[in-house]
């Protein structure tokens, strides 16, 4: 590994936080939730989102890894990747102004380089042309059930953070009926099986040796689905969502964000 | 420092690279930005970035303009909390007859921000005494 080799990464890196990001620079909730969501969530959510670059770093990242402490670096690399990225676009696109006061600005940046944090470190996988796919299987492999379950929560709340910001989120959950989330949260779990054992995208799983469906159903599909319900939970705590909601209110929101959430645990295996 | 190379030797796979300078510079980079980002965040987290918003509104301009005058003014938030929706109405009072209101929301103040905005008034705010102030605001 060399530096010249190194700057190619990172190039792509950069490449990944502009596409992976750009959906949420351009949603408007998220300026707004950059300044004005609880200091202390935000905080715990930039802190959740590095130990999760490690541990996407492990799977796959900028480069093969040997340690935890080039991961860390690795997790620190995208996220200061993450950080330029917002930082420039959003100056770009006039979100940030500088007469705007400081923590203002710094609420923004920090709050966008989530999403495009993760993007830069899924950008080397997604645009890079030669990968060490066999690697990247063994690794996987290797980890396991526990592996498993990280990607699924990996894959979960990089789709759910795109949408839990949007107005419209809270405006699906009022507007259904019980029937309604009851038939959503059923389809996300028919959809979440699907993806993962049926319909041959690449980085199927095959279904465990001598597992019967319902065997598989119990472990995978609905541990999947229990993650994206928490992820969404989580999410929505962070942008004060939940804040003096009813708990079947509260409950109707999950089942809309679980949706998109189950989606992204199912196809993590493809991204990451 | 010798010893810790042969012992990861025995662990790790047999070759271990040299970390690139450009590797530790763009962590070192990222590791700065995070330590940057968590102190101000935390900052404020921990100053008591909590007191709800008090809003001051002041005039900065009045023009007549074609249809009337416009006045245009700045509302400032100087508490930590973040406004949303906030009303501001500017009244014109003349002597012998009613106060003409005008009224704007603007969608968002931050904590410690300003924002500007502008009122169209038919009559001349010189000819009268003229107020603007903040009505209300929304929690985020």
């Amino acid at each position: 590994m060399t530096s010249e080799r190194y700057a190619i990464g990172l190039g792509r890196a950069f490449g990944g936080a502009i596409i992976f990001g750009l959906p949420l620079l351009m949603t408007m909730e998220m300026w707004s939730l950059g300044f004005a969501m609880g200091r202390g969530r935000l905080l715990l959510l930039v802190a959740f989102t590095l130990v999760l670059l490690v541990g996407l770093s492990y799977f796959s990242g900028f480069e093969k890894t040997f340690s935890l402490k080039e991961d860390a670096m690795d997790a620190f690399a995208a996220f200061g990747v993450g950080v330029i990225t917002s930082a420039v676009l959003l100056v770009a696109l006039a979100v940030v102004t500088f007469d705007m006061s400081w923590g203002d600005i710094v609420g923004r940046i920090a709050l966008q380089s989530v999403p495009a944090s993760i993007g830069a470190m899924l950008g080397r996988k997604q645009l890079g042309a030669e990968q060490d796919m066999k690697a990247e299987e063994e690794r996987k492999q290797e980890a396991g059930y526990a592996g498993e379950l990280f990607l699924m929560l990996a894959g979960a709340l990089f789709l759910a953070f795109n949408m839990a910001p949007t107005e419209e989120m809270i405006l699906i959950a009022f507007q259904m009926t019980p029937w309604h989330a009851v038939a959503l949260g059923v389809l996300s779990m028919i959809l979440l099986h699907v993806f993962v054992y049926s319909i041959g995208f690449s980085g199927q799983e095959s279904r465990p040796e001598g597992g019967t469906f319902v065997s598989t159903f119990l472990h995978f599909t609905l541990t999947g689905y229990g993650i994206a319900l928490l992820v969404s939970l989580y999410v929505l705590w962070s942008f004060g969502r939940t804040d003096g909601v009813s708990v079947p209110e509260i409950a109707n929101m999950l089942v809309v964000l679980g949706f998109p959430a189950s989606l992204g645990a199912a196809t993590a295996r493809l991204v990451v | 420092m010798n010893r810790e190379h042969k012992a990861s030797d025995i662990h790790s796979e047999p070759i271990r690279p040299q970390v690139p300078w450009l590797e530790r510079l763009a962590s070192t980079i990222g590791l700065l930005l995070v330590l940057g980002l968590f102190g101000v965040i935390g900052w404020q987290a921990f100053n008591g970035a909590t007191t709800p918003p008090v809003i001051t509104v002041e005039i900065e301009n009045v023009t007549s303009v074609q249809g009337g005058h416009r006045v245009l003014f700045r509302a400032r938030n100087s508490a930590d909390e973040a406004a949303a929706q906030v009303e501001i109405e500017g009244q014109l009072s003349t002597a012998g007859t009613d106060p003409e209101i005008s009224r704007v929301v603007l969608d968002y103040i931050p904590g410690h921000s300003t924002r500007r905005g502008g009122l169209f008034f038919t009559r001349n705010p010189q000819s009268g005494a003229l107020t603007v102030r903040a009505t209300g605001f929304a929690e985020p």
